[in-house]
C-alpha cells in the first residue's frame, strides 16, 4: 500500500515499479515531467490521478506511461485540470500492453475546463495494445463550465463568481473522493488543502479582474 | 468511349488513356528529371503543368521520410516505374491470378465481367452502357466528371485555378511524388446550386484511370451544390504495383455538401500513402466514409479544413487488419471559423497478426468560437497476436467550445459468441455476425451494394476461409 504525491517542485522523472500485489496511489498536483508506471507482476493495482490548476503564464508538461507487462492488472488515471489567463497544459498519456499481460484492464482519462479565452491545452491520450483478452478505454474532454449548470445556480441565488467557485470545487474535489474511496483519506488530507486553497487563490484573483 | 473496343487483355483505361496506341512505352524504373519530362510530353501537357511536376520533384527530393507511423523502409524508389503506357501492361490472364484472389471473388459473388475488370484482366466492363447514359444526364445539368488527364486538357482554367492549391507539394514526401509523376484519377466539377442525385462512382468509369498508382482527384462543389462520389471496390484489387500514392483535393463551397465514400482493398503487396484533403467554406458539409481493407501498410488521414462559419465535417472510418498489414489510418479536423462542428467516428478491427492504428489531429483555432468536436474510436482485437494503437491529438485554443474524446479496445463478447452458439450458430459464423454489428454504424452510410459486399466479405475472413 503505497501513497505518493508529485509536486510542482518533484524531480522531473519519475519510474515506478509495481510488483505483485501492490497497490499504489500517485497523487499529481501541478507535476511537469514524466511519470512512467511499470507493472512487472500480477494483481499490482495503480491509481493516478492528477489536479492541475493553471493561471497566469503558468505551463504544464505531463507524459504518464501506464506499461502493463503483465496482466491480471488494474491501472487506471484520472487527470483534471482547471486553466485560467494564458496557462498552457500539454499532456500526453501512454497505455502500453505486453502481448504476455492479458487480462489488464486500463484506464485513462483527461478533463480540462477551460476559463478564459487565451489558455492552450494539447491532450494526446494513446494507446498500444497487444493483448486481446483485455479492457482498455481512455477519454479526453475539453471544454468550458456548462452555461445551463451555472444557469441553474443563479436559479438558487447564487452570483456568478459562487456558482463558477462550487462547480470547480465539485470538479476537482471529485478526485478526493476517490482517494477517500481507497482509504487514503489521512495521507491526502494536506495535499487537499492546498488544492482547494490555491484554486480559491486563483478563483478570488480571477473574479477581481473579470469584474 | 469506343475506344475501349480492343483486345480484352488491353488495359488501356488504367492511366487515363483512352486513345487507342499499339505502342509500347514505359518510362525506365526509378525517378529523375527526364522521366518526369516524358510524362508531362506524352500527355502533351501545358507548360505550367510540366514546371509545377518539376518542382515537386525537387522537393520530392528534400522532403524526409516520415518518422512516425507505419514502418516504410521497405521502400525502394529506384525499383518502381513511375509512368508505364497501358499497353504494356501485362497480359495478366486469369490463371496467373494468385489462388486466394480467385477465390474471394468467387465467394463475395462478384459478377464474372467485374471479377475480370478488378483483376485486371479485362478492360470490359458491362456498366459502360450505363455510364455512357449517366454521363448524358450529367452533361445536361452542366456537371463535368472525367478523368484528371482530359481534365487537365478540357477545363485547363477550372484545373489551374485549384489544381495543387489545398494540398501543395511541400505537404508531404508523398503529396510531392505525386505532384511530380501523378496520371489519372478523377476529375469533377459541379456547378452552383445543382444536386448530382445518382452517385458518381470511379468504379463504373471504366474507360479512365480509376486506379492508378498515382492518381490525382480533383473535386469542386460551388456554392449550394452537392454530389456523392464513390471510389474503389470491395473486391480485392489485383496489383503488381507495390507503391500507390494518391492525392485527393476537395473545395466545398458555400452551403454545399460532398460526400467522399472510399472502399480500399489493394492486394497486400502494396504500400498505400495517400493524402486527402477537404476545404469547407461557410455551412458547408464534407463528408469522408473511408474503409481501408486491404493493403500491407496504410498511411491516410482525411482532413476537414473547416475555413468558414457554420462548415461542418465528418468522417466515418473502418479499419480492417489482417495477417501482415498494418492500417494507419485516422482523420484531421481543423477548426478555424466560429460555429463549426466536427465528428470522428473510427471503428478498427485487427484478426490474425494485424495492427491497426488510430491516428487524429483536432485543432481549434482561437477564432473558432462555440465550435463542437466528437471523436470516437472502438477497436476489436480478434486474438492475442494482433495489436490496436491509439494516437489521438487535441490542441484546443479556444474557450467556448466542446472537445470530446473516447476510445475503446475489447475483443469480441465471450457471452455473445456463447449465446450465438447456443442458438446453433458456429463460431466463425457468430464472429462474423458480431463484427458487423460492430462496423454498422459506418456500413450503412455507404451504398448498399458496396456494404452487402462488404458485410460478406467480413463474414468470409472471420469464418477463415479467405487468406
Amino acid at each position: 500500500m503505497n501513497f505518493i504525491t508529485f509536486q510542482k517542485l518533484s524531480k522531473p522523472l519519475q519510474h515506478i515499479t509495481c510488483n505483485k500485489g501492490e497497490q499504489y496511489c500517485i497523487l499529481l498536483f501541478n507535476f511537469s515531467g514524466h511519470l512512467i508506471v511499470d507493472i512487472n507482476h500480477e494483481s499490482a493495482t495503480v491509481f493516478i490521478l492528477g489536479i492541475y490548476i493553471g493561471s497566469d503564464e503558468n505551463e504544464f508538461r505531463l507524459n504518464t506511461i501506464q506499461h502493463h507487462k503483465k496482466g491480471k492488472n488494474v491501472s487506471d488515471l484520472l487527470i483534471k485540470g482547471v486553466f485560467f489567463d494564458q496557462s498552457k497544459f500539454y499532456y500526453e498519456g501512454l497505455i502500453k500492453i505486453d502481448k504476455k499481460a492479458q487480462q489488464s484492464n486500463a484506464y485513462q482519462k483527461n478533463q480540462n475546463i477551460l476559463m478564459s479565452r487565451n489558455v492552450f491545452v494539447d491532450s494526446r491520450p494513446y494507446l498500444e495494445i497487444e493483448a486481446d483478452d483485455v479492457a482498455c478505454t481512455h477519454g479526453s474532454t475539453t471544454g468550458k463550465l456548462s452555461n445551463d449548470s451555472i444557469d441553474f445556480l443563479n436559479l438558487r441565488g447564487l452570483d456568478e463568481n459562487t456558482a463558477k467557485k462550487l462547480l470547480l470545487t465539485g470538479f476537482i474535489e471529485d478526485i478526493f473522493n476517490r482517494i477517500n474511496n481507497l482509504g487514503w483519506e489521512m495521507q491526502a488530507k494536506k495535499s487537499k488543502m492546498e488544492c482547494l486553497k490555491s484554486l480559491e487563490i486563483v478563483l478570488n484573483e480571477f473574479s477581481t479582474r473579470s469584474v | 468511349m469506343k475506344q475501349t473496343q480492343q483486345s480484352p487483355l488491353n488495359f488501356d483505361y488504367k492511366y487515363g488513356f483512352s486513345m487507342p496506341d499499339t505502342s509500347i512505352f514505359r518510362t525506365q524504373k526509378g525517378l529523375s528529371s527526364n522521366v518526369v519530362r516524358e510524362i508531362s510530353h506524352i500527355k502533351k501537357e501545358p507548360k505550367w503543368m510540366l514546371e509545377f511536376r518539376l518542382k515537386s520533384l525537387n522537393i520530392f527530393y528534400q522532403k524526409k521520410m516520415p518518422s512516425w507511423g507505419a514502418d516504410l523502409s521497405k521502400i525502394n524508389f529506384d525499383a518502381i516505374t513511375y509512368y508505364a503506357r497501358p499497353t504494356d501492361k501485362q497480359g495478366t490472364s486469369w490463371e496467373d491470378l494468385p489462388k486466394e484472389i480467385r477465390q474471394t471473388y468467387d465467394k463475395i459473388g462478384v459478377p464474372e465481367a467485374e471479377k475480370k475488370f478488378l483483376s485486371g484482366v479485362s478492360a470490359q466492363y458491362d456498366s459502360e452502357v450505363v455510364y455512357e447514359s449517366v454521363q448524358k444526364e450529367l452533361s445536361k445539368q452542366g456537371v463535368l466528371f472525367c478523368d484528371m488527364d482530359s481534365g487537365l486538357r478540357l477545363h485547363p482554367k477550372i484545373v489551374k485555378e485549384y489544381f495543387g492549391k489545398l494540398i501543395p507539394p511541400h505537404d508531404n514526401k508523398f503529396a510531392a511524388l505525386n505532384s511530380a509523376v501523378w496520371s489519372g484519377g478523377s476529375f469533377v466539377y459541379v456547378p452552383s446550386g445543382v444536386e448530382v442525385k445518382l452517385p458518381l462512382q470511379a468504379y463504373f468509369r471504366i474507360n479512365s484511370a480509376n486506379f492508378g498508382q498515382f492518381e490525382r482527384t480533383l473535386i469542386i462543389a460551388e456554392e449550394g451544390a452537392s454530389v456523392t462520389y464513390v471510389e474503389g471496390c470491395t473486391a480485392p484489387i489485383y496489383t503488381t504495383d507495390s507503391l500507390h500514392s494518391a492525392v485527393v483535393e476537395i473545395y466545398v463551397h458555400k452551403n454545399a455538401r460532398v460526400r467522399y465514400t472510399t472502399v480500399q482493398n489493394w492486394s497486400n503487396n502494396v504500400y498505400n500513402l495517400v493524402t486527402k484533403r477537404a476545404r469547407a467554406d461557410e455551412k458547408a458539409i464534407m463528408e469522408w466514409i473511408d474503409c481501408n481493407i486491404g493493403s500491407k501498410v496504410t498511411m491516410k488521414y482525411p482532413s476537414v479544413y473547416l475555413m468558414g462559419e457554420g462548415a461542418r465535417g465528418e468522417v466515418l472510418s473502418i479499419a480492417y487488419a489482417s495477417r501482415m498489414q498494418h492500417q494507419d489510418a485516422g482523420a484531421k479536423m481543423l477548426h478555424l471559423a466560429p460555429n463549426t462542428s466536427s465528428r470522428i467516428v473510427s471503428k478498427s478491427i485487427s484478426n490474425n497478426g494485424g495492427r491497426t492504428s488510430y491516428r487524429g489531429l483536432i485543432m481549434v483555432h482561437p477564432s473558432a468560437s462555440n465550435s463542437k468536436v466528437f471523436v470516437s474510436c472502438d477497436a476489436l482485437l480478434m486474438d492475442e497476436k494482433s495489436r490496436s494503437d491509439t494516437y489521438p491529438t487535441m490542441k484546443v485554443k479556444n474557450q467556448e467550445t466542446e472537445v470530446q474524446h473516447e476510445a475503446t479496445v475489447e475483443k469480441l463478447g465471450e457471452e455473445k459468441l456463447f449465446y450465438l452458439s447456443s442458438r446453433g450458430i458456429s463460431k466463425g459464423e457468430g464472429e462474423g455476425m458480431l463484427v458487423n454489428g460492430f462496423i454498422e454504424p459506418v456500413t450503412r452510410e455507404i451504398p448498399l451494394e458496396y456494404s452487402i459486399e462488404l458485410n460478406r466479405l467480413m463474414q468470409l475472413e472471420m469464418s477463415g476461409s479467405v487468406g
